[in-house]
């Protein structure tokens, strides 16, 4: 081992002699030491076996609840966007909350397949892929709700700087003309950076395939992979610098989301924290999602040797350093709005935790501050069950996150003589609900189709991977 | 007989590859490579391949990016030139200058990270020579389990150092499970 | 260690201490200006012993191994801490007992006048905030600070230094544990600490990123410390042969994270401030358009974010101790003009304008001996404590790992 050092070898300081490291092993990333080909068999299998019955039924679930977002729009559109609980003062209602909720649901993926990749943590080997996968299908989601927000959605082509008759050019000094590049690019580039991801494995599949159709298909879009270094070095290094500019992008995504609130001059939006909290937010929201997809696909594809205890514990710590963070955000707003001794600011806030939504913020507090706290404890990281449903409810916390900051603000606006109350209607409720329906069909198909991990990431952190390992 | 392409060896371990490929490197030959399931840290140096160029590239496609993004949004809003089917014009909202690069940096850097993830993206197909579907190492009998758990090695004949009969034999000592033919 | 390569921590101390002595006399001569330099340079040198400490916790809660060798230094100057906390004594007598208590927070001062209308005691704004803006509330506040960051290096100090003697593996998980508590508790004084000392400069300004703001600042003079030390030890001798180029690799990369996040909340604090163009907000950035800020502001935006970042973006650079020692050396230089752009604009005359930097040729005999007083006073700690440990953490779970860590 000690020859792989070429300048230890050359002068071999003194201390070096003295070295004599304390046993702390690291945990293994795949348990019971499975050999690359029960990696190949156990991934690609999920792929080749014959659908099975559980995924019939949630498939049909699935395509049922997505109806409902397909009824819900086809009724928007047909009637207006009334149909939403929209009215002054609050003109910005669930839609905006789902936005931001969809999208944040996304950041996880990216941020473990590109942060965590540049941070060389090994462990999002086992769950990059259907990160990734999640956060596409997200942003998918994400994205039909300011679509038809815009009311005539077959004009939704305005967003975009197309030279027209009318020439009629997109005001670029609006936020939500910045969301329009940034989930648009945050879309287009998580779905290159997946397939780039994916190129090897299709290969794999394709190398395995037993028919013709499969074997045509899967080769098409692996390009006439073949495995070969020279192409490898140029793939890691394409893969790096995704890594490295998918870590900025996601960042300013989130970061342009919380421009639509922050730029306003509205108490309770304008606050100069708000990007890097929306991102942590984000973060917090994705893995809480990750957890909820991966700790039942561990359990149904028996997956325990590569989604070990040890990754449940980096993601969970990952959801108490996030959900600390966010409190940290929400401490710094009530403090400076404290501080900035501004009266509306002060209202804002006071009504946020005591007025007329109190319930929904307490809900978020609770749920987004005060239940990651419980991954302090090993016992609870330990019980799987308890973690699904922690996770559950950093979900619904984030999502109130959303809503107590659109809501509050919006219904509490300058003058008095204007506030109301808001409340979504049953299209407002089918047309979210639906989307979970719809998130679930895509992320089901994912599931019979491609493969759910990145097997040849997962042979890499093998100890039998390592060449200087006889 | 088809064409000969070259002499592949196939072997089991990284290990065993990796010495492999060192001693390929040292005998000097240049049209060569390795074909592995995965990565194998360490194997660039043992293959003496240089650092990989799509950087290059990542650089060209994020100014273009930005440039673009930049010169875009000053064209529609401050500037009153006429392009064929394109006019820019003055307007003022909500009380902003025409132009700035404040307001313009938003949408220039997200353009400018989707040119640099095209230009990357493009950059490592380019330089890899993909897609290509019908790569004489493809065809070979046992190819399929170098994207599950084997290792293999090959030597093209065009390499000026090929020679038949001396170039199998050096595979062969150089611990291979098995060695073949490669055809065009 | 090397044997020909003997540092001498009294050195250091004698230039520290000649740095004081200079704040002291200039008390007397140029009292305000020679007060609020010496402000300036405790911040700066705080500022990298708290990015030290804040390096030490994110090393144990990562459980990293590439900078166990590096994290050993951040241990050696985390030892500055309660120095600095001593050193912040001088100016809680002048501003709690002396004449002029506004003389650097002017909300010390009830009866300040204020530019344009009355004295401190009749600004509403002033009124609506002395729950926090209170002269014993805030002392408290930096006592309490300094008694947490002292009480962590010292956690994390005794933990690493302990067990290069006795091999336990009970110190390294009683670091992790400090780590997680401490991310929370520092994270939290730091931002308290950038509020009340350099927020609270200007007590009519705020703005909820700028703890996050400090601290990535923070972050910054800390990494450029290390890389500066790093590429030190490896020229002296100590470290040749131990910290390779991957080592140096891996901390210029973090520096390079960290200008980008630093840019990153600068350019949205900034821009948000800059969009919603809210009067409140906005002065406090167009008193720094005014005068040298402006130029000083351009130097900040492209020298202090846009020239290290496309540096740092090439990789031979970030594995060449030379051009990283340049590039560190030159971060570092702009971190501390940043502190210098971020405090000195809030001392206004009495027209209301910022005091320019160079207003007077002698202003700079201040800001050296401002700089040099604690700067001394962190390097006299670092090299004591340099030469009464190992140079690396000999019994460290992941010491062998990390010397093995290479391209």
């Amino acid at each position: 081992m000690g020859s792989s050092n070429p300048i230890l070898d050359e002068v071999k300081p003194a201390i070096l002699k003295e070295v004599d490291p304390v046993d702390i092993p690291r945990p293994a990333l795949v348990e019971n030491n499975r050999s690359f080909s029960w990696i190949t068999d156990k991934i690609c299998g999920i792929v080749e076996e014959k659908t099975p019955t559980w995924w019939w039924v949630c498939f049909i679930i699935a395509c049922a609840g997505a109806s409902f977002t397909v009824m819900g729009l086809v009724y928007l559109v047909a009637t207006g966007t009334g149909v939403w609980g929209l009215a002054n003062p609050a003109n910005w209602g669930w839609a905006i909350v789902n936005f931001v909720f969809w999208i944040g649901i996304g950041h996880a993926g990216t941020l473990i397949s590109a942060i965590l990749c540049l941070l060389r943590q090994k462990w999002r080997t086992s769950i990059n892929r259907a990160a990734e996968a999640m956060t596409i299908f997200a942003v998918v989601c994400a994205g039909i709700f300011p679509v038809f927000h815009v009311g005539r959605v077959w004009m939704a082509w305005f967003l975009f700087p197309i030279p027209n008759a009318n020439a009629i050019w997109p005001n670029f000094r609006s936020a939500l003309l910045w969301d329009v590049f940034a989930v648009s690019t945050y879309g287009t580039v998580s779905v290159l950076f997946w397939y780039v991801g994916l190129i090897p494995d299709l290969a794999s599949v394709r190398d395995r395939a037993k028919n013709k159709i499969r074997q045509v298909l899967y080769g098409i879009f692996a390009m006439g992979w073949r495995g070969s270094n020279r192409q490898w070095s140029n793939y890691e290094m394409c893969y790096l610098l995704l890594a490295g500019l998918s870590t900025p992008l996601v960042l300013s995504v989130h970061t342009i989301v919380s421009f639509d609130f922050a730029i306003s001059l509205l108490p309770g939006w304008h606050t100069t924290i708000f990007p890097p909290y929306f991102v942590a937010g984000a973060i917090f929201s994705g893995f809480g999602m990750v957890l909820t997809l991966m700790l039942p696909l561990r359990a149904i594809y028996r997956l325990e040797d590569l989604i070990t205890q040890y990754h449940i514990d980096c993601m969970t710590k990952i959801i108490l350093a996030t959900g600390t963070m966010v409190g940290y955000a929400y401490g710094m707003e009530f403090f400076i709005a404290a501080y900035g001794a501004n009266d509306f600011e002060i209202f804002a806030f006071v009504n946020r935790a005591f007025g007329n939504y109190a319930w929904a913020y307490w809900i978020m507090i609770s749920c987004n501050v005060i239940s990651p706290q419980f991954f302090w404890f090993k016992k609870i990281r330990e019980n799987t069950a308890l973690v699904w449903i922690i996770t559950i409810f950093v979900n619904i916390g984030m999502w109130f996150e959303r809503f107590v900051i659109a809501v509050t603000t919006l219904t509490r606006d300058f003058v008095p003589s204007s506030w109301g109350y808001y409340s979504p209607t049953i299209i407002d409720i089918f047309t979210y609900l639906g989307t979970f329906g719809l998130f679930s069909v895509l992320f089901l198909l994912f599931l019979r189709f491609l493969p759910l991990m990145a097997m040849a990431e997962i042979k890499v952190v093998t100890p039998q991977a390592d060449p200087h390992n006889h | 007989m088809a064409n000969q392409h070259g002499i592949i060896a196939k072997f089991d371990t990284p290990a065993g590859i990796m010495h492999a490929a060192e001693k390929v490197r040292d005998a000097g030959y240049k049209n060569w490579d390795v074909i592995t399931p995965f990565p194998i840290h360490g194997m660039d140096p043992a293959m003496g391949i240089k650092r990989s160029l799509v950087g290059r590239f990542t650089i060209v496609g994020g100014t273009i990016g930005l440039t673009t993004g930049m010169l875009m949004i000053w064209f529609t809003g401050a500037s009153e030139l006429s392009l064929p089917y394109m006019d820019g014009y003055k307007l003022i909202v909500g009380g902003k200058p025409y132009f700035s690069p404040q307001f313009a940096f938003p949408v220039s850097y997200e353009l400018t990270i989707l040119f640099s993830a095209f230009a990357s993206i493009g950059g490592m197909f380019i330089l890899n020579k993909l897609p290509r579907h019908h790569h004489p190492v493809l065809k070979y009998k046992d190819v399929a389990a170098s994207s599950d758990d084997k290792f293999f090695l090959y030597i093209q004949n065009e390499d000026p150092q090929f020679d038949g009969e001396k170039t199998r034999s050096f595979l062969k000592n150089l611990g291979p499970v098995e060695v073949g033919e490669l055809e065009e | 260690m090397s044997e020909d390569f003997s540092p001498n921590p009294k050195k250091w101390l004698a230039i520290g201490v000649v740095g004081l002595t200079i704040s002291f006399v200039g008390f007397f001569v140029d009292t305000q200006l020679a007060v609020w330099s010496y402000l300036i340079g405790l911040i700066f040198i705080t500022s990298i012993a708290v990015g030290m400490l804040f390096l030490v916790m994110i090393h144990h809660i990562f459980d990293a191994e590439w900078s166990v060798i590096v994290r050993r230094q951040a241990e050696h100057y985390i030892s500055a801490l309660p120095y600095m906390g001593f050193l912040f004594i001088p100016l809680f007598i002048i501003t709690y007992m002396g004449k002029d208590q506004g003389i650097l927070w002017l909300w010390m001062n009830q009866d300040a006048p204020l530019h344009g209308h009355g004295t401190v005691s009749t600004d509403i704004l002033y009124q609506k905030k002395t729950w926090w803006l209170s002269e014993t509330f805030f002392w408290a506040r930096a006592f309490f600070c300094f008694a947490v960051w002292t009480y962590f290096a010292r956690a994390f100090r005794k933990n690493s230094f302990t067990q290069d003697q006795d091999g336990s593996p009970n110190h390294t998980f009683s670091s992790r544990k400090h780590a997680a508590a401490g991310l929370i508790l520092v994270a939290l004084t730091w931002t308290s600490a950038a509020f009340d000392w350099i927020m609270g400069l200007e007590y009519h300004w705020f703005s909820t990123m700028f703890g996050v703001w400090i601290f990535a600042s923070a972050m910054r003079a800390a990494l450029s410390v290390m890389l500066l030390t790093c590429a030190f030890l490896v020229a002296k001798g100590p470290l040749k042969g131990i910290l390779n180029t991957k080592h140096l690799h891996d901390v210029a990369t973090l520096a390079f994270a960290f200008t980008v996040f630093w840019a990153y909340i600068s350019f949205s604090q900034y821009f948000l401030i800059w969009n919603a163009n809210i009067p409140e907000e906005t002065f406090w950035f167009n008193d720094r358009e005014k005068g040298i800020w402006w130029p000083i502001s351009m130097i900040l935006i492209f020298g202090y974010f846009l020239f290290p970042f496309l540096y740092m973006l090439q990789f031979p650079l970030k594995t060449n101790f030379k051009s990283m020692t340049f590039m560190a050396t030159w971060v570092l230089g702009l971190n501390l003009l940043d502190v210098f752009f971020n405090v000195l604009p809030s001392l206004k005359d009495s027209h209301g304008e910022p005091f320019q930097l160079f207003s007077s040729f002698h202003n700079i005999i201040w800001y050296i001996s401002g700089v040099a007083g604690a700067g001394g006073v962190l390097l006299w700690a670092y090299w004591s404590s340099f030469l009464k440990t190992k140079i690396i953490p000999i019994r460290d779970p992941r010491i062998r790992d990390c010397l093995n860590h290479n391209h």
